[in-house]
C-alpha cells in the first residue's frame, strides 16, 4: 500500500458533517477542531502503519532466506548421515561374513588336530581377518564420527528457527493490529478447499484435537473403521 | 516375506525420504525399487506398467498423495496395486480420507523400520488371503 492511499483512507474515515445551525457557534468550533484532530491522528497512524508494512515487506524475504537456510542445512546433514551409513553397512557386513567363515574353519581344524597344513592355512586366514578387522573398524569409527558430526545442524538450524519464530510473532501482532484498526468487519473467513485442509504437514503439538500422536493410534483408528 | 522381486514405487518430494524408504526396503529384502518425486510423475511411471506396490507421501507439489491414490483406484489397469501411505499428516480426518480412498495402510512420519516391515507384511498377508 502506498502512503498516498493510506492517507486517503485515513482522511475518508469520518467526513466532516454539515454544520448544524441550531448549535452554539462555540460548540461548532470545538466540533471542527475535534474533526481536524481526528483527521490528523488518522493520517499519522496511516504513516506509522506504512512503516510497519515496509518493515513487514523487508522481513518476509529475510524469513524466507532463513527458512531456505534451515532446509539446506537439514538436507546436507541428512545426506551426510545417509552417505555414512551407506558406506558403513557393507564394511560391517564384510566383517560379519568373514568372521562366520573363520569360525567354521577353526571348528573344522580343531576337530582334526593332525592336519598341520590346514592349521597353518587357517591361522593365516585368521591373521588376514584380524588385519581386515582393524581396517574396517577404523573406517567405521570415522563414519560413525561423521554421523555424529552431521547432527551439528541441530544447533545451527535451531537458532535460525528461534529467530524466525520471533519474527513471525511480530508480523502476526502487527497484521492483527492492521485488521483491528481498519477492517474488523471485512476480515471475513475464506472457505478453505478440502484438499488443502488435509495438507498440514508434521503435527508440532501431539495433544492438539483430532490429531494422532502415534502409529498405535493410527492403527486403532483404522481398526475401528474396519481396515 | 512376499516375492523379493516385487516392484516398488516410492513417491516422495524429498529425495532424502525416498532414499531412506529405499534403504529400508532393501534391508527388508526388496531391491526392485523405483522412485517418483510427486503424484504426477508417479502416475506416469505407473501407467508405464510393471509396478506391484506403491509407497507414497501425502503432501507433494503437482499432485498430492491422496489424489494419486484416487487416480490409481479409478484406473482399471492400476486399481489393484496396493498403496501404503507414509506421511507426516497426522490428523484423524487424513487417516479416514486415506482409508475411504482405498489406501492399504497408513504410516505416520517419523516412523521406524519395524513399523514399515509390519505394515508391509500385513498388506501382503491380506492380499494372499484375498488371492487364495
Amino acid at each position: 500500500m502506498t502512503s498516498e492511499s493510506l492517507q486517503q483512507k485515513a482522511v475518508k474515515i469520518e467526513p466532516i458533517p454539515v454544520i448544524n445551525p441550531v448549535i452554539n457557534p462555540n460548540d461548532e468550533m470545538l466540533n471542527r477542531i475535534g474533526h481536524v484532530t481526528r483527521t490528523l491522528h488518522d493520517s499519522l497512524r496511516g504513516l506509522g502503519l506504512e512503516k510497519i508494512l515496509e518493515q513487514v515487506a523487508t522481513d518476509i524475504p529475510d524469513a524466507r532466506d532463513r527458512l531456505a537456510y534451515v532446509a539446506r542445512m537439514t538436507e546436507q546433514a541428512a545426506e551426510r548421515v545417509l552417505n555414512a551409513t551407506d558406506a558403513a553397512i557393507p564394511l560391517q557386513t564384510e566383517l560379519a561374513s568373514e568372521a562366520l567363515c573363520l569360525e567354521q574353519r577353526w571348528k573344522e581344524v580343531l576337530a582334526k588336530p593332525s592336519l598341520k597344513t590346514e592349521y597353518n592355512q587357517t591361522a593365516e586366514q585368521t591373521l588376514a581377518f584380524l588385519t581386515l578387522t582393524g581396517k574396517n573398524t577404523a573406517e567405521t569409527k570415522a563414519l560413525l564420527m561423521d554421523i555424529m558430526m552431521a547432527q551439528d545442524f541441530q544447533d545451527l538450524t535451531g537458532q535460525v528457527i528461534k529467530k524466525i519464530t520471533g519474527l513471525a510473532q511480530d508480523l502476526e501482532k502487527q497484521l492483527v493490529q492492521v485488521l483491528i484498526d481498519f477492517s474488523p468487519a471485512t476480515a471475513g473467513k475464506k472457505e478453505p478447499d478440502t484438499h488443502a485442509v488435509l495438507m498440514n504437514g508434521p503435527q508440532i503439538d501431539p495433544n492438539a484435537a483430532d490429531v494422532v500422536a502415534s502409529q498405535e493410534q493410527v492403527d486403532d483408528l483404522l481398526d475401528s473403521l474396519g481396515f | 516375506m512376499a516375492n523379493p522381486n516385487t516392484k516398488f514405487l516410492v513417491v516422495d518430494d524429498f529425495s532424502t525420504m525416498r532414499r531412506i524408504v529405499r534403504n529400508l526396503l532393501k534391508e527388508l529384502g526388496y531391491t526392485n525399487v523405483d522412485e517418483a518425486e510427486d503424484g504426477a510423475a508417479a502416475l506416469s511411471k505407473l501407467k508405464g506398467g510393471g509396478f506391484e506396490f506403491v509407497v507414497s507421501d501425502w503432501n507433494m507439489p503437482n499432485m498430492d498423495g491422496l489424489t494419486l491414490l484416487q487416480h490409481i483406484r479409478a484406473d482399471a489397469e492400476l486399481a489393484k496395486i496396493p498403496v501404503l501411505m507414509v506421511t507426516a499428516e497426522a490428523k484423524k480426518e487424513n487417516i479416514i480420507a486415506a482409508a475411504q480412498a482405498g489406501a492399504n495402510g497408513y504410516v505416520v512420519k517419523p516412523f521406524t523400520a519395524a513399523t514399515l516391515d509390519e505394515k508391509l507384511s500385513k498388506i501382503f498377508e491380506k492380499l494372499e488371503k484375498v488371492g487364495a
